[in-house]
């Protein structure tokens, strides 16, 4: 791919995440935040968005993202109140640029949308006497590979055209303090001036330096201005964006010797790309104002740049001692360095901490991270291959391979560890999408929604990721067009006319849970199982207890909608949810309580790849226990066991009484059973539960092996793997294993049993 | 024990134009038989791990080089009891529709090449409930019934577990 297409998808993945933050911040906002913080980091990402999409020609991006910027501008320099500021209108538009970005991305025509310009057009009219053009093209330094644009933009006009600069910035920090007022401080402090002049060779950037290190390297409260030359910068159909034309000029106030610059520079510059002379024979001044190119802008900006680096000093120093850290105006330059491409930022720019300490990452094919951790699934298995094959060695040669093998043991497992890590992300990933859906549905339905998401951090594997989208769509959209009432319904009901729904993620027993809540009218119990019967999914005389009922909302071909609409109520909806969940060795379940709301609880897996479990036997069969449902084992001769009634046997554990199962006859095992041993186990819901069997052989990371892929669902377990001598056992899924041993004890419902 | 399918297996000397390839197998004194191309490789028996109620012909899964498989005891799928498994016994490890799986049958016999107009439609056996023969190969000494594999397959997974459930309900 050459350089300029692969920026392009950069800029691409960085708009994604200043979308998310744009909409973010407006979501904030429209609840009623009144942190003009909020409002500089939503006018910074889609000023970030219009400079990107200025540089790489997608002109409807630009028009549309200029007039939303206008119209933020306004609310950012106080012409307009927060208060008063239309942000529903506002998130509408974020969703068109999300719209326009998507368009450019796929080369498609993007749609014009008039209405929401002429909207934003009025957007502080009436205060206003006379519109000013708000920067038209900003000289500023937005972060990320937006920035280039800008930069390219300056250097392909010759430069001097980076316009009146001077807009106020984006940044709401004062840059005065920079140019201004630093001389004057300088002047009062002892030291001497000196000029260092930094000329260094084209291959900078792919050597993996950038010239803010450089500058970070020089003690900031010294540096009284920044010049940067960018005269050599050839014109944009030549430039080879890996070449660094950039040269500066800076002046220093400074109680430092000439050899201790020089100490602080050259482990990143060679001894010929700068010098170091004292200001006073400064044959250079008429030289460097003979160069109209240089944009009093960039100065500026670089200058302001240094400025925040300066309050911290150990930040700077470890800026300096680190090659490539993020956010400054050359960096997007560096990001085009095929070996290292420096991240978008994350967070709001604004931040201070995360602008000193940019964390340096690397984008990496999710293919070549799959590649690996097949790789090192392969090791995990090998390495207990080999665990066994050291057992039956004689002793002094087994000692000493044992502790090699302990070693391995304990890297192999960092090393997975690691590579998990790397394909961990935060569901935020998801959640993000659902406001949106939810604003365009609630317009579609006429209803009042408000959306609530919580612990949008909580962290699961890129598989899972992928795969929560669609669930996570059908459960919203379920959930308004079918819970929510309409707004004059709910304050019939005594409601508030706005409904709400709450998205709610959590770590629990080694899953990721994510819960679905509204408040709106519940299940139609009676509804729901009249249309089960007509439908023969329930026998008429068959008695559902309430929780039952509910759970029909899984079964194939119900709705209990009373007309079928464009957003729900095909009857497809949460069967299919259901069936992807399961395959996915998940669970979903409801809880609904009528005229109350309703509850939806997802429970996945937090990784698909492997898990740490605990290796049971059975009478001849061996499974797996995944160690994140394990409480706690103890012997089953010391622990009283009492039969309840219905021959259900309990044991008291910690004052509560535990269902007691045991495992040989759940699951059939083969060979005569001599239970020894009881595995106290948490459920999803939370409830305990104690297992029988007969031998804890050990415990060990296991790869997970699907075995829906070549067999199908097995109740009672959710995976496969291959222990140590190379035979399978099952994974246990303790919830689905109580199924299994409930579903021996009374006639199953076929339908049922696997959705509660 | 894996026996490589080569060309020098061949029985029928000039395969004609349309011809189907066949890989035949049997299990007590019957003959049967599958397209050549759906068989993946075949090896000795191996132990398995049971599945909890499973239908009665699941044996268990087991690991061939990191892939889980079922393995499917044909004896008990035509009814007519179960495999007492031993090392001369051979799992036929084949592809069928999107799934791999494991064949458990006593001995693997020949390939042999039958013009598709020899192949006749399977009688409408009243004993085949499950549709597993899809049709039959006279040969010279032996009679040849061909696997619908898909039945033989699909009666094993969730669809035996549901209609179990079904008839139990």
């Amino acid at each position: 791919m050459d350089p300029l297409a692969e920026l392009k998808q950069t800029f691409f993945q960085e708009c994604d995440e200043l979308l998310g933050a744009l909409e973010q911040k407006l979501q904030a906002l429209d609840e009623g935040s009144n942190d003009p913080e909020d409002v500089n980091a939503a006018f910074r990402a889609i000023h970030s968005i219009k400079g990107g999409a200025g540089a790489f020609g997608c002109t409807e991006l630009v028009a549309f993202s200029h007039v939303f910027e206008a119209s933020l501008d306004h609310l950012r320099s106080g012409r307009v109140a927060i208060e008063d500021a239309p942000f529903t209108l506002f998130l509408r538009c974020s969703d068109a640029v999300a719209d326009l970005v998507a368009a450019a991305r796929n080369d498609e025509p993007a749609v014009e949308r008039p209405d929401l310009l002429a909207a934003l057009e009025q957007v502080g009219q009436e205060l206003q006497a006379e519109p000013r053009a708000p920067a038209a093209a900003p000289a500023d330094a937005p972060p990320g590979v937006a920035a280039l644009g800008n930069l390219l933009a300056m250097v392909e006009a010759g430069s001097g055209a980076a316009p009146a600069a001077a807009d106020d910035g984006w940044d709401d920090e004062p840059a005065g303090p920079a140019p201004a007022d630093v001389p004057a401080a300088a002047e009062a402090r002892p030291g001497r001036a000196l000029r260092l002049r930094i000329a260094p060779e084209a291959d900078l950037f792919r050597r993996v330096i950038e010239p803010r290190v450089v500058l970070g390297a020089l003690p900031a409260e010294d540096i009284v201005a920044v010049r940067c030359d960018l005269s050599q910068v050839p014109p944009l159909e030549s430039l080879d964006v890996t070449d660094c034309w950039m040269r500066f000029d800076v002046d220093l106030h400074t109680e430092l010797s000439v050899e201790e610059l020089h100490g602080r520079i050259d482990f990143s510059l060679g001894g010929e790309e700068f010098e170091i002379a004292p200001a006073e024979d400064e044959p250079d001044l008429a030289e460097t104002a003979a160069e109209p190119e240089v944009p009093n802008s960039v100065a500026a900006d670089l200058s302001a740049i240094l400025a925040k680096l300066g309050p911290a000093p150990e930040a700077r120093d470890e800026a300096a001692s680190q090659p490539a850290p993020a956010a400054a105006a050359p960096e997007p330059v560096a990001a085009a360095v095929p070996v290292l491409r420096t991240p978008p930022l994350r967070a709001p720019v604004n931040d201070q901490s995360a602008r000193q300490r940019q964390p340096v990452s690397v984008r990496v094919d999710l293919e070549r991270i799959d590649k690996l951790m097949n790789l090192v699934g392969e090791i995990v298995i090998t390495q207990s291959m080999l665990v066994e094959c050291v057992r039956s060695l004689p002793y002094d040669v087994y000692a000493k391979t044992a502790e090699g093998i302990l070693t391995l043991s304990r890297q192999t497992r960092e090393l997975q560890d690691h590579v998990m890590a790397v394909r961990a992300q935060p569901v935020k990933a998801v959640f993000q999408r659902m406001p949106r859906l939810v604003r365009e549905l609630a317009q579609t339905l006429g209803k009042e929604v408000r959306l609530v998401l919580e612990g949008e951090n909580t962290e699961v594997d890129k598989t899972i990721i992928e795969e929560l989208a669609d669930p996570l769509t059908h459960m919203i959209r379920n959930s308004m067009d079918h819970g929510l009432e309409t707004p004059d319904e709910r304050a019939e009901a005594g409601k508030p006319r706005e409904g709400t729904i709450r998205l709610i993620a959590e770590h629990r027993a080694g899953r990721i849970v994510i819960a679905v809540t509204d408040d709106g009218r519940g299940i139609n119990r009676e509804k729901l199982l009249a249309k089960a019967r007509s439908r023969g999914l329930v026998d008429d005389d068959a008695r559902l207890a309430p929780e039952e009922i509910d759970q029909l909302i899984f079964a194939a071909g119900l709705s209990t909608a009373e007309q079928v609409s464009d957003v729900s109520g095909r009857g497809v909806g949460m069967d299919v949810v259901r069936r992807n969940v399961e395959s996915l060795g998940g669970r979903i379940s409801v809880d609904s309580e009528p005229g109350r709301g309703c509850k939806f609880t997802l429970a996945l897996p937090l990784t698909l790849a492997v898990l740490e479990g605990m290796v049971i036997r059975c009478g001849n069969d061996r499974y797996v226990i995944p160690i994140a449902s394990v409480i706690e084992t103890q012997h089953l001769a010391s622990t009283p066991i009492e039969r309840l009634p219905f021959g259900q046997e309990v044991l008291r554990w910690r004052g509560e009484v535990t269902p007691l199962y045991r495992l040989g006859e759940v699951m059939g095992s083969m060979g005569t059973t001599d239970e020894n041993i009881v595995i106290i186990a948490e459920t999803e819901r939370g409830n305990n539960v104690g297992i029988a069997v007969d031998e804890i052989v050990g415990q060990q990371q296991v790869v997970v092996k699907s075995l829906e892929a070549n067999y199908g669902t097995v109740n009672g377990a959710s995976a496969a793997t291959i222990l140590g001598d190379g035979l399978v056992a099952l994974i246990l899924d303790i919830d689905s294993m109580l199924r299994l041993a409930a579903s021996g004890d009374r006639v199953p419902q076929s339908d049922l049993k696997m959705a509660g | 024990m894996t026996l490589q399918i080569g060309e020098k297996h061949f029985s029928s000397a000039q395969p004609e134009a349309a011809a189907r390839r066949i890989v035949t197998f049997k299990v007590g004194d019957r003959t049967f038989g599958i397209d050549v191309g759906m068989v993946r490789e075949i090896k000795g028996w191996q132990a398995t791990t049971p599945l909890p109620h499973a239908a009665p012909h699941v044996r268990g899964v087991l690991n061939l080089r990191g892939v889980i498989l079922a393995v499917y005891d044909l004896r008990t799928a035509i009814g007519i009891g179960v495999t007492e498994a031993t090392a001369t016994h051979v799992i036929v490890v084949v592809d069928v529709e999107d799934k791999t799986a494991g064949l458990l049958v006593d001995s693997v016999s020949d390939i042999v090449d039958v013009p598709v107009s020899a192949v006749r439609p399977a009688p409408d056996l009243e004993r085949d409930e499950h549709g597993l023969i899809e049709g039959l190969v006279l040969l010279d000494t032996d009679i040849v019934a061909l696997l619908d594999l898909a039945a033989v397959i699909r009666d094993g997974g969730v669809d035996a577990q549901t209609r179990a459930a079904r008839a139990a309900a």
